[in-house]
């Protein structure tokens, strides 16, 4: 093994160890810079004649969209990253665009125009920057600290891409810590209604609370049967079917139902008086 | 007890007195009036017609819970508006409804979807569910009816709600999960077929024993290559990609890869910046790919959704028409790799 490769593989090992410490979630990162690494400044023109640098060390997050014009994924991301863009305008995120020099500059304004974005676009003549990071898809996204150190790599995602680019910027910001990042990476599943534990046993208790309150004692306790059917643990449902008994003066049957109510939720206000004005009839 | 029944629903229905078709009669109107508020029957529907589900409150006949009087006769307004009214006792949609995405019509009115009193449809739908959503998608019930190749969960089971949830969710475009976590709860079997009878592979089983898997598929974006509704190409891809191991190289055959890939990789000859698949500057993804007649196409040597090996270099590759697997043996090193005796003799190269 030569030295260079010596070098590389003891640096990817280390980086790997970093990144890991840096930004548990990651799980890929450019072919030639890995996470935790550090991405090199240089200074670039730029589509509009001028020159400016690659990274800012004034920017907690330094964002880097890598597209091509002519490329319905790279314009969808533009787009969304000029919505983006705009929500930390105030705040120390810096924005570029990066293409490949080789293509023509027309198609280029065009492009970028129809995208919306603000971001000055950096021209990379040669493809310097591109082999040096190892940019292989289009688009991509790099997320870079104010040490130019990389934060973060997100390739192109159809469904949640600007969800998971504005978590991370707002990671690098110290907005929000690692667990929202995960909770827009791993999204909860989203429960249908009759699905959300209790959610249909609880319909039924409030129900028979409706009934209670219009003196239909056997309306509410069959809603509590039903409840009690549906999820025997709920002590709503206890009090439910003990307040139904005493409203038809059945307390030697509701004691014993506000009993399983305090039995499960011993705090229960309402199953304590229920039980209390029921104590002396039974 | 179904005099009362009929009476409770002729006299709500003609209390409600709002705009709308004679009711349980079909509206030849467009569904949406305003944004998202649709012109819906929101009474009970007609005695004469059967109905399969009702909601409790109505059910138990006691009009004052949800209006004015319990007079079925005169039952008067709701005694709150909107969807508050139905939150009351629907307490989880204090959750459902902080989600990130939400479906609008939702967002305005539950009535839009649902019938308050009773339906022919189960979750009392005003109408089938898949028929109700594609009233306004329409773009996508024309892809779902008219398109070449189509994919089995717009038909069976629970239809749009196999992965859509049209209350809220924390997913876009309104997926009850991550397109990954969607497909796999399904694509999880051995003898699961596509509409022409091919046997689909058990996805849960290949993912979970290679674990170097395709960017796309790690981002859990099925959708990244797969449209989900219907499509015009083999196993629903969203473009172009060769089915066979030889391919004439053309770049529009390749459509699929090169919508993340740079087509470069396959088109340049030489480079030193857009591959690590070189011998010095030599391109060795162009010297593979890039022929006018036998080409390889990508799937030759690249395993598309997982690999045990990295750069999704497969294993083996199935070859003829018996599917006989022709191993590949390729060996990554430090600075460059090869292949031993496979499809040729051993051959290795350095960056």
């Amino acid at each position: 093994m030569g030295e260079q490769a010596r070098r590389r593989l003891i640096l990817g090992v280390l980086g790997g160890a970093l990144s890991g410490v840096l930004w548990p979630l990651t799980g890929s990162a450019f072919a030639n810079v890995e996470v935790g690494q550090r991405v090199e400044n240089v200074e670039l023109a730029t589509l509009d004649g001028r020159r400016e640098m690659l990274l800012s060390g004034k920017a907690l997050a330094n964002v880097l969209v890598f597209f091509r014009p002519g490329h319905d994924r790279s314009l969808d991301t533009l787009k969304a990253m000029a919505v983006c863009e705009k929500e930390f305008t105030a705040k120390p995120v810096r924005w570029v665009a990066v293409v490949s020099g080789s293509h023509a500059r027309d198609e280029l304004r065009a492009f970028v125009i129809a995208s919306g974005i603000q971001m000055p676009v950096l021209l990379d003549e040669g493809d310097a920057l591109y082999g040096k990071l190892g940019v292989r898809l289009h688009p991509v996204i790099g997320i870079a600290d104010e040490k130019g150190a990389l934060l973060d790599y997100v390739p192109y995602h159809r469904i949640n891409y600007c969800d998971m680019i504005r978590v991370r910027i707002r990671h690098a910001l110290h907005e929000v810590d690692l667990a929202a990042v995960e909770r827009v990476d791993q999204p909860q599943k989203a429960l249908f209604p009759n699905a959300v534990p209790g959610a249909v046993a609880g319909r039924r208790v409030k129900l028979g609370e409706m009934f209670l309150e219009s003196r239909q004692w056997s309306k509410a306790a069959e809603q509590a049967r039903i409840a009690l059917e549906k999820e025997p643990g709920l002590a709503a449902a206890h009090v439910l079917m003990g307040q139904a008994l005493a409203g038809q003066g059945k307390c030697r049957q509701a004691l014993p139902a506000f009993d399983q109510a305090l039995k499960i939720d011993p705090g229960s206000a309402s199953a304590a008086e229920g039980r209390r004005g029921c104590e002396g009839k039974r | 007890m179904a005099w009362a029944k009929i009476l409770v629903s002729v006299a709500c229905a003609a209390a409600l007195a709002l705009p709308g078709p004679a009711a349980g009669a079909p509206s030849t109107e467009p569904k949406a009036l305003r944004k998202h508020t649709f012109k819906v029957n929101p009474g009970p529907l007609p005695a004469r017609e059967k109905t399969a589900w009702s909601h409790a409150p109505y059910e138990a006949g006691d009009c004052s819970i949800c209006h004015a009087s319990a007079d079925p006769r005169k039952p008067g307004p709701v005694t709150t508006s909107g969807n508050a009214l139905c939150y009351s006792c629907h307490d989880e949609f204090q959750e459902i409804m902080k989600r990130p995405y939400q479906h609008p019509p939702a967002v305005e009115s539950c009535l839009n979807c649902h019938n308050a009193h009773n339906s022919r449809e189960r979750g009392l739908l005003h109408t089938e569910l898949a028929t109700g959503c594609k009233d306004c998608h329409r773009q996508v019930k024309e892809i779902a009816e008219t398109s070449k190749v189509k994919h089995g969960a717009l038909d069976q089971g629970a239809k749009c709600a196999n992965c859509h949830n049209p209350h809220g969710t924390s997913v876009e475009k309104l997926l009850i999960q991550l397109p990954y976590d969607q497909c796999v709860s399904c694509h999880a079997v051995d003898d699961m077929k596509d509409h022409e009878g091919v046997v689909l592979t058990n996805y849960k089983k290949w993912l979970d024993e290679n674990k170097v898997k395709h960017a796309p598929v790690q981002a859990k974006d099925c959708s990244a290559c797969h449209r989900t509704h219907g499509g015009e190409n083999f196993r629903l891809l969203i473009a172009e990609y060769p089915a066979t191991f030889y391919s004439a190289y053309d770049r529009k055959n390749y459509a699929l890869c090169f919508s993340c890939h740079n087509e470069k990789v396959v088109s340049e000859p030489e480079t030193r910046t857009l591959t690590n698949f070189r011998d010095g500057s030599r391109n060795l993804h162009f010297l593979h790919v890039n022929k006018a007649d036998r080409g390889r196409a990508c799937r030759a040597c690249h395993e598309v959704h997982a690999s045990r090996q990295p750069r999704h270099v497969r294993d083996g590759v199935p070859y003829g028409p018996t599917g006989w697997v022709l191993k590949i043996n390729y060996l990554k090193t430090p600075t460059g790799g090869q292949c031993a005796r496979t499809c040729h003799d051993t051959k290795s190269y350095e960056r």
